[in-house]
């Protein structure tokens, strides 16, 4: 035990002072925040940009509707610091008679290039609350106008209930009210998170684990083959059996890989936390609705409870126990860098290929190829947590799953050290199958 | 029943195509210097390997200090240099002394305490450059074999066991080996030494074990087997002899045709210096003498001496064994 301790020490301390695992452990946090934030920030500057307020508004109904739409389009006060240098809506009253000719002056002015972006025409139909016009360059874009649309029905609205005798003075304060709905998810075990932070959730689960298991078990699998080419490993199992190296480097890598991810999700959690409010500040524009529902898709980390927490590190020891003995037994059957690629095909097989049922996983969570999946051993370290993610997957299942993939792990640990411990000492070409299946037995 | 530092009773180890090793007994006196000898491909590494418990024998026991090599922390009593020699390439000299030392058992700062010692003797730490704190693969190939060195001995291990230790030395390494042998011994460690120079056998070597095919061919003292083979032995030089060029035996034109003389002599090995002559079996010395100095010979030499451990093993093993283990490995 002691010894085994001091081979896990040794992979721990080298890689952990490598160069690689500095740049790794800071550099991915920061690709993961940047892919959370830059979104936040680019939907946070489309809404907040003058796209929606930079038109011109043809107003023919001579209540001064047109006015009370254009302040209903301009961003609080209090977000308002960046916005401020923008123009806002043009009001163009208008007398019904003059605005086919307004129109076409209006499509001009929208066609030359950076200047407006299209224009709204408020008319009768509109005060009496039927419609309402809208020409521009941007008609398809579905969020910009919605907004247009809520602030004309919110003006017609303060129209009619002055109208109705209601105090101006109560109308300006109804009309503030910030009224925020951010979506829960409710499933069999109660709430969850936002339904788009769960699909956020799963998907990053699912790369954050491939991409360590991959990682880490080639780096055992280097690790092995550097023994064996540079005959150290003979020396090393003179003083402990060779199960006991393959198991210490397995432990010490994979103490690593632990390391490495909570390092991840703390500095990610952080990064995201702390530059996401200061990333919205100065697009100002956005409303409550959208600012809440952003905001939680790019804190989708917090969707990551306890319990999902702790399923996630056990599904990742576990997938990574089985591939890097596996990895260590291609690396140990070999000599060069070369041919251990090749020999670890077969193992690449079964992660490679796991990950292209990734895309069908998101889509359906619930589906068959992913119910399939989450049981396999080779599988299921990473589609469970994935799908725990985007859905609610009932613990019995969790258990089931976990406890085939530490059958999975027992079988490949096996398998691996009656490889490695032949191989380690086999210099010369490549075993075939047949030689292989020899080192398996006579082990 | 002496005190053995390893023994070996009928060790067989097959591999799929041939017998590496078959039915090899073998006793190590502890505080003695064993020599393991053999050609290419005898199974000396096979054996050592065994005895280290990196395999296993097919059958047969291997016991150490009296217990068998499997017993638990035996092995952290056993220092142990590989044939092929390596080390960790991107790690530091100091951490991987300090790891390999671990691995016998040793604590840490016991184990930086004598790396430290063992460098600074080796002269690999000196006031102006501290190669402890280098990476091993900046290190020449000369400093990597004294760190080699370090590892196997770190722990002050009661066994020793070298496999091949002078191949690929330079003459300095490897009178600091053979000065390491020496002091081993003297403070009562066993050293076991796997080689086919049997110059440095002879040297250096309390007892060995001439194996070849995976077979024991002799073992014992080493002044025991040469006193066993002779002395049937002459040591033969003649004045001028070696100065010119060619076959001497040619140009000898008499003493060429004594010494294929059947009758009186065995065989014969021309080291250009003098002649080691191995006399037949119901040959006389005198008589050889004689008829020397009757073929007109001017003898400057002539003494009967034991055989070297080398012409044993050329008339043990025979050149056939030397041949076929050239191709197999060890």
């Amino acid at each position: 035990m002691d010894k085994f301790m001091v081979i896990a020490k040794r992979e721990y301390m080298e890689r952990v002072r490598s160069r690689w695992f500095l740049v790794m452990t800071l550099l991915v946090p920061v690709l993961i925040s940047a892919l959370f934030l830059i979104p936040v920030y680019v939907s946070a500057r489309a809404v907040g940009s003058s796209s929606a307020r930079n038109i011109i508004i043809l107003d023919a109904t001579t209540v001064g509707l047109g006015a009370r739409v254009a302040a209903n389009l301009k961003p609080d006060a209090s977000r308002a610091r960046a916005a401020a240098a923008q123009p806002g809506p043009q009001v163009r009253v208008v007398t019904p008679a003059d605005l086919p000719a307004a129109e076409a002056e209006a499509t001009r002015e929208v066609m030359r290039p950076k200047s407006v972006i299209g224009y709204l025409v408020l008319d009768d139909t509109t005060l009496a609350g039927t419609r309402a016009r809208y020409a521009g360059r941007n008609a398809s874009a579905i969020a910009e106008q919605e907004r247009t649309r809520a602030a004309v029905r919110q003006a017609v609205m303060m129209v009619r209930l002055e109208r109705e005798g209601v105090k101006p003075q109560t109308i300006e304060q109804v009309s503030q009210l910030p009224m925020r709905m951010p979506a829960v998810r409710i499933d069999e075990r109660g709430r969850g998170g936002s339904g788009q932070a769960g699909f956020f959730l799963g998907i990053g689960i699912g790369v954050l684990l491939l991409m360590s298991i991959l990682f880490h078990g080639q780096t055992v699998m280097r690790g092995v083959l550097e023994e064996k080419t540079s005959r150290v490993a003979e020396v090393v199992i003179s003083s402990v059996k060779p199960e006991m190296l393959l198991a210490g480097k397995v432990a010490g890598n994979g103490a690593v890989g632990l390391t490495q991810q909570l390092l991840w999700i703390g500095m990610s959690t952080w990064l995201i936390t702390n530059f996401a409010p200061i990333l919205l500040r100065p697009g100002g524009a956005l409303d409550a609705d959208a600012a809440a529902s952003i905001t939680s898709s790019g804190l989708s980390f917090g969707g990551l409870t306890p319990a999902l927490f702790a399923v996630v590190i056990l599904y990742f020891l576990f997938g990574f126990v089985f591939y890097a003995s596996l990895l260590a037994a291609a690396g140990a059957m070999v000599n060069s860098e070369q041919d251990a690629q090749q020999a670890a095909m077969p193992v690449m097989v079964l992660i490679m290929g796991t990950w292209l049922f990734v895309n069908s996983v998101l889509l359906n969570p619930n589906g068959r190829i992913a119910t399939v999946l989450s049981w396999l051993p080779f599988s299921s370290p990473i589609v469970m947590p994935m799908r725990m993610g985007l859905s609610s997957i009932s613990w019995a299942s969790v258990a089931g799953s976990l406890a085939v993939c530490a059958l999975g792990c027992v079988l490949a640990v096996w398998l691996a050290a009656r490889i490695y411990r032949v191989g380690m000492l086999m210099y010369g070409k490549k075993p075939s199958m047949r030689e292989l299946a020899r080192w398996i037995r006579y082990a | 029943m002496p005190d053995l530092a390893v023994a070996l009773r009928n060790v067989v180890k097959r591999y799929e195509a041939h017998v590496a090793v078959r039915d090899l007994s073998l006793e190590v006196p502890r505080g003695s210097v064993y020599g393991l000898l053999g050609p290419n491909g005898a199974g000396k590494t096979t054996t050592i390997r065994m005895i280290l418990d990196i395999m296993a024998p097919d059958t047969g026991t291997i016991t150490l200090f009296g217990r068998p090599n499997r017993d638990p922390g035996l092995l952290d009593r056993v220092g142990y240099l590989p044939e092929e020699r390596g080390l960790y390439k991107k790690m530091q000299v100091r951490r991987v002394l300090r790891f390999l030392a671990e691995l016998k058992g040793m604590r840490a700062s016991d184990a930086d305490a004598r790396a430290n010692e063992w460098l600074e003797r080796l002269g690999l730490t000196t006031p102006e450059k501290d190669w402890g704190a280098a990476k091993v693969d900046e290190l020449s190939r000369g400093m990597q074999q004294k760190v080699q060195f370090i590892a196997t001995l770190i722990h002050d291990p009661e066994l020793v066991i070298l496999d091949e230790p002078f191949s690929g030395l330079d003459p300095i390494n490897a009178q600091a080996l053979k000065d390491t042998v020496v002091e081993l011994k003297r403070r009562g460690r066993t050293v076991i030494f796997s080689t086919h120079v049997m110059e440095n056998a002879e040297k250096m070597c309390d007892a060995v074990c001439i194996i070849a095919r995976g077979e024991k061919v002799l073992d014992g003292a080493v002044s025991a087997v040469r006193a066993s083979h002779g002395p049937r032995n002459v040591a033969l030089s003649l004045i001028g002899a070696g100065d010119s060029s060619g076959d001497g035996t040619e140009e000898l034109n008499g003493v060429g045709s004594v010494l294929r003389d059947r009758q009186l002599v065995q065989r014969f090995d021309d080291n250009n210096r003098f002649f080691e002559i191995e006399l037949a079996p119901r040959a006389d010395s005198q008589e050889l003498l004689r008829r020397l100095i009757e073929a007109g010979a001017r003898i400057e030499r002539f003494e009967l001496v034991q055989p070297s451990l080398h012409q044993i093993f050329i008339e043990r093993v025979g050149a056939q064994g030397v041949e076929r283990g050239m191709s197999g490995h060890g």
